[in-house]
């Protein structure tokens, strides 16, 4: 009986580390601030900034609604285009290829085509700083063509530095919403679920009792 | 209703089905948590298939759609996510529940006479569930599945004078294209029903021999119970157990088993810094990648899968009960799950020097694990029984060879 208690233990720490694992990988190393009215501003940092030349292929005008945006804010937004259209960059391919060399990738899953998305959006936003010899370099993706738009890298004043940090987790936060926007709806249906499951499984664990002291 | 059946059984074995495969089926009372696996498997099986049906109702398998229906199914079809991420979450859980189940063959000498016939199907359902697996994996045609599918493939131009040819018989292409991705979309759907016909044969063969049991040896009739009630709530307590940590995966961290660079779209011109196989495959790449030579890497590759087959014929230890009754076993086969582990790991990583030794000499040992078996397994049984066995398996024993007479009288 000892062993069996021993063994049982043994499992559970097994599980544990199995849990802990993808856990631990997924973990982000900048602190993200998750409420709604951060990814509001996000969204509209992405709609002045990122938009003149990234597109958001998979985001429509109308998904906007449910982050909390008024209709009016979206027409707003949207101008001419149509709610069902996707959020296109106001720089045409040929003309970006022309500045840039390529055409700017499409940022719909950015935040989870790289491994720790926003973290990485994060640090790849705040990562330009001047070099030795006054060009302006980014440390996470040396040659990228992407210019430092948040004007990170000249900005002197601490308290500036702060606030441009902070809109960089915001368009962080926003691009982890529309690389994954049934994540909350998911985890909010996950807890029922598995509070579901557990409840189910200790039915199930009584019956199985139940059923196998017919045996003794 | 009882009328109903009457009607039926008279015309269909139905009553007598139910009777023979289920309420009268006899099953070892001592078999313990490990022989769940095997109900799992079958009903991950299940639930791939149905949830597989659901996605193909909404999958574009076109080179210039595949990955915008895939975002289509996760953003506009509804739980379209959920049934995604039951799909993907649940191709892993296949092959966990997989290994688990051919792990606990090995440590309870399972494949032993007369179950040799499981365990080939078994190891045929493997194949299938492997080739079935890679398939699928460049169905949402991001980077990952499609330099993934382009690796693979092109180890078939390993194959002696007619590699090349084979590699574009396969892709139906040059490099893999159009034709590749909606062959596979095909096969991929046609090989779950084979896998459920071999299912069919496996559970066929295991009603004939009946399960084996922790013992390691047929037990007397008084030790045997119905499957009904007794294993049915087992196995669906079992299931339990199984979804919540399934469900933790499909609710809360659905990428873990999904590639980043998976969330690229294809890009034939720009191959991603690092390809890896999905962490099923890993251990199998990396016996691949020990081996100097291609076409050695393919056929070592190969082996390390197809080896488990001449287990019956490896194991010559005549003592029952598997690695509990078998030290000197018991130690191989905890060493050899470690050494699959490791070259899981080696498997994961980037080529260095380090990574190159580790992984070669856990190549080494993988295969000096099967090669040492049958001296191994018989130097063990005659210490075990000049050692003087205990008193059990004694017992055991004379119990088995008892019955053996007495079949042999009939």
């Amino acid at each position: 009986m000892n062993r069996h208690k021993f063994r049982t233990i043994l499992y559970c720490c097994l599980l544990l580390i199995v849990f802990t694992v993808p856990a631990r990988s997924g973990a982000v190393e900048v602190e993200f601030d998750r409420s709604t009215d951060s990814l509001k501003r996000g969204a509209v940092t992405f709609q002045n900034l990122c938009k003149l030349c990234h597109d958001m292929k998979y985001l429509r005008y109308q998904n906007l609604l449910e982050i909390g945006f008024s209709q009016q804010q979206v027409d707003k937004f949207r101008k001419d285009r149509e709610m069902q259209e996707s959020l296109k960059s106001s720089t045409t391919p040929e003309a970006a290829k022309l500045l840039f060399g390529i055409q700017p990738p499409d940022l719909s899953l950015m935040a989870k085509a790289r491994k720790n998305g926003p973290s990485y959006i994060y640090n790849l936003l705040t990562g330009y700083h001047e070099t030795a010899g006054g060009v302006i370099r980014n440390q996470i993706l040396p040659d990228t063509s992407m210019p430092d738009v948040l004007a990170y890298s000249i900005e002197t004043d601490v308290q500036a530095r702060e606030q441009l940090e902070k809109t960089a987790r915001e368009v962080a936060m926003f691009m982890e919403w529309v690389a994954d926007p049934k994540a909350d709806q998911r985890r909010r249906m996950g807890y029922w679920v598995i509070a579901y499951l557990v409840f189910l499984t200790f039915l199930l664990y009584l019956i199985k009792r139940r059923v196998w002291r017919r045996l003794r | 209703m009882g009328q109903l059946i009457k009607w039926i059984d008279a015309r269909f074995p139905f009553s007598k089905f139910i009777k023979d495969e289920l309420t009268d089926y006899p099953t070892p009372r001592n078999l313990s948590y490990w022989w769940n696996f095997g109900f799992l498997a079958g009903f991950v099986l299940m639930l791939q298939i149905i949830s597989g049906i659901f996605l193909a109702m909404h999958y574009k398998a076109d080179v210039a759609l595949a990955f915008d229906s895939i975002e289509h199914i996760m953003r506009e079809v509804n739980y379209g996510w959920l049934i995604r991420y039951l799909h993907s979450t649940g191709a892993s859980a296949f092959f966990a529940v997989i290994y688990i189940h051919m792990a606990r063959t090995l440590y309870y000498g399972s494949y032993r006479a007369p179950r040799e016939l499981m365990w080939w199907t078994g190891q045929g359902l493997l194949l299938l569930l492997m080739a079935t697996a890679f398939m699928g994996y460049l169905l949402p045609w991001g980077q990952m599945s499609y330099w993934g599918a382009q690796v693979i493939t092109s180890l078939f131009g390993a194959t002696p004078f007619i590699g090349e040819q084979v590699v574009i018989w396969l892709r139906g292409d040059f490099t893999v294209g159009d034709a590749t991705l909606t062959r596979f979309f095909v096969l991929h759907y046609l090989f779950p029903f084979l896998i459920v016909g071999a299912v069919i044969i496996h559970l066929v063969a295991l009603h004939f021999v009946k399960s084996s049991n922790p013992s390691g040896i047929n037990l007397a009739d008084k030790d045997n119970i119905p499957f009904h009630p007794y294993f049915t709530i087992k196995d669906l307590y079992g299931l339990g157990i199984f979804l919540i940590i399934f469900c933790y995966f499909v609710f809360f961290q659905p990428e873990t088993f999904i590639e980043a660079a998976n969330n690229i779209p294809a890009n034939p011109m720009q191959t991603p810094e690092h390809i890896v196989p999905e962490w099923y495959f890993l251990p199998f790449y990396a016996i691949l990648r020990s081996i100097p030579d291609l076409l050695g890497g393919v056929v070592g590759m190969l082996l390390s899968v197809l080896i488990f087959a001449v287990m019956p014929y490896l194991d010559r230890s005549g003592i029952p009960g598997g690695a509990r009754n078998r030290p000197w076993y018991r130690i191989m086969f905890y060493v050899f799950i470690v050494d699959v582990l490791v070259l899981g790991y080696v498997g994961a990583q980037a080529s260095s020097d380090l990574m190159l030794i580790i992984g070669r000499v856990a190549t080494l040992i993988y295969f000096l694990a099967f090669c040492l078996l049958p001296f191994i397994s018989r130097k063990e049984e005659q210490w075990l029984r000049k050692r003087g066995l205990p008193v059990e398996i004694e017992e055991l024993l004379r119990y088995e060879s008892q019955q053996q007479e007495k079949k042999d009288d009939v």
